[in-house]
């Protein structure tokens, strides 16, 4: 066991360090969500939006960002043929583990730019702060657990283009309903933590099962 | 004589057996006609806004038994497949998903004619999010990325593995829907909060057409499905691939 | 000119209290509300008979829905018959 989580941090420290170097995915990934958030800003004009319409806005954004993101995840290792080493020195739980880990931290950093880039720029009024905050933790390990596997399935196609948020968009339909609904009961006219007790579950739940069955079927995509 | 947890466990063999289907085919034939002229002939309660669209019940609703079915026979191919390897796996297993999505349009494009004439009758809407139609809509997503995923690989067991994976991957984010669905828009379908259950308006003598229609076209799906196996089949012993 | 029947239906897509969600059944189960004026258009049609052309449209979609799919099933036999023919010639019997 140690022996695993020992594996599994390796392979996160690495993702870390390399990400760290060139800073590839990072700086794209500000830019995506910072000209996303910017044309939504333009396209929506002077309207005062509703607290549903934002919290939807924003979440479209996250979900497109981290569809967009984490589809290299694999990839890389593939174009820099890290895949063989990988597969001498690790288990492929381990590199599952590492992965997550990796894309978890990546998602949330996201969602929480992208929070404070909303509010910001839309004026968005947060009346739950921390509520806000549990629904972007839990969106964001919902949405690492759903898209580390089927990025690694991305990895093993031929093509490698832009089949992964066709893959992962009817799976997060869950996860966008309850993620949106808490996002607007932090938001005024909301009603805070009392209302979001069903969503917070949905979404532990949604994390749990979608990262259960990972482990399960990661090992039939990393091996041939 | 197998016990029924060793099938289940072990499973059938992947071929068909053709003398079974012929039986099955002729008796599924004469069932979904005899569903079709009952369906018309049989006299039923009317009720408010209904009228004789009650009987699109007889047609509409054995469409989603057999999404379901549909569902249940993909996955577990998909699962035997992980298990065994056996490339005529893969094959059931998508041909359950592909018919499955033929009759989950059928049930949409039903279920909207259905309900733009009953419940929304005299508004022009055709959809409404209702969450048993957004259910099926997902289910339908979820069967075409996974085709789309199928196109992406050249050879067959790389293929049929990844493939298998995601059927069983985006099944289980399925549940979630039944859950959260229900809390986003509220259904106008029997049973579903507040509404008149189905057996409220189903009068008992509607019964005699209702269930064997559930089981007759589920019946008619294992027979298309196991037509298109037999041809897929055969290809595979062609070429060694499946798609 | 037309006058909305059902409205609360489009605006109770969002998450909604139970009773609210309960009027709305009403209004749609009991016999009270029914619009009333003069069908219109394609309504003239699906509604006359006690609707009973609703029923028919039903059946009709599933019926060419599977004779589509029926259909597609028989070119990829086609398809499948001539690759057979390729492999075996007439002129060898097939062994």
């Amino acid at each position: 066991m140690l022996r695993w989580l020992h594996g599994a941090w390796a392979v996160f420290e690495k993702d870390i360090k390399l990400e760290l170097r060139s800073r590839y995915a990072i700086n794209t990934m500000l830019l995506f969500v910072l000209s996303a958030l910017f044309l939504t800003a333009f396209a929506v004009g002077q309207e005062t939006l509703t607290p549903r319409i934002e919290s939807a806005l924003l979440w479209i954004v996250i979900v497109f960002a981290a569809a967009l993101g984490l589809g290299r995840s694999f990839v890389s290792e593939q174009e820099r043929g890290t895949v063989l080493l990988l597969l001498l020195h690790t288990q492929g739980g381990m590199v599952y583990a590492g992965k997550l880990l990796f894309n978890f931290l990546f998602v949330l950093g996201l969602n929480l730019l992208a929070m404070a880039t909303f509010v910001l720029l839309v004026g968005v009024q947060v009346v739950a702060p921390g509520l806000l905050l549990t629904t972007l933790v839990l969106g964001a390990l919902g949405l690492a657990g759903a898209t580390t596997l089927l990025a690694a399935i991305i990895a093993r196609t031929a093509t490698r283009g832009p089949l992964l948020p066709v893959l992962v968009f009817p799976m997060l339909i869950p996860l966008l309903l309850a993620v949106v609904t808490a996002t607007r009961h932090a938001l005024p006219d909301g009603q805070g933590w009392s209302a979001v007790g069903d969503e917070l579950l949905t979404l532990v739940g949604f994390a749990g099962v979608v990262i259960s069955a990972s482990i399960i079927l990661f090992d039939y995509v990393w091996y041939d | 004589m197998p016990t029924l947890t060793e099938r289940l466990t072990k499973g059938g063999s992947p071929k068909v057996n053709v003398e079974r289907y012929r039986t099955i085919r002729t008796i599924v034939l004469v069932a979904v006609t005899a569903v079709a002229a009952g369906g018309f002939l049989l006299e039923i309660p009317r009720i408010q806004i209904l009228e004789h669209t009650a009987r699109n019940l007889y047609f509409h609703v054995p469409m989603w038994f057999t999404l379901m079915a549909a569902v249940l026979v993909s996955a577990y191919h998909s699962l035997r497949f992980l298990q065994t390897g056996d490339l005529r796996r893969d094959v059931r297993a998508r041909e359950a998903a592909l018919v499955g999505v033929v009759f989950g349009i059928l049930g949409l494009l039903t279920g909207m004619v259905w309900a733009r004439f009953t419940w929304y009758q005299g508004t022009n809407i055709w959809w409404n999010f209702d969450p048993k139609q957004s259910m099926a809509a997902v289910q339908l997503l979820i069967y075409g990325a996974y085709l789309v995923l199928r196109t992406a690989f050249d050879e067959p067991q790389k293929r049929g593995r990844i493939a298998a994976v995601y059927n069983l991957f985006a099944l289980v984010t399925v549940p979630f829907l039944l859950y959260i669905l229900p809390r986003q828009a509220p259904s106008l379908h029997p049973g579903a909060d507040g509404n008149p259950a189905f057996s409220d308006f189903t009068a008992p003598s509607m019964r005699w057409v209702l269930y064997p229609a559930f089981a007759s076209f589920i019946g008619l799906f294992w027979v298309i499905y196991t037509q298109r196996v037999r041809a897929a089949l055969l290809k595979l012993r062609l070429y060694g691939d499946t798609d | 000119m037309r006058e909305p029947p059902l409205p609360s239906l489009r605006d109770g897509r969002q998450e909604m209290p139970a009773d609210t969600a309960e009027a709305i059944y009403d209004t749609l189960w009991s016999t009270s509300e029914i619009p009333t004026r003069a069908p219109e258009g394609i309504e003239r049609v699906m509604l006359a008979e006690d609707k009973l052309y609703v029923v028919l449209a039903v059946v009709l979609i599933i019926w060419f829905g599977l004779i589509f799919f029926l259909l597609r099933t028989d070119r990829r036999l086609d398809t499948l018959e001539r690759e057979v023919e390729d492999r075996i010639p007439d002129n060898q019997p097939p062994a």
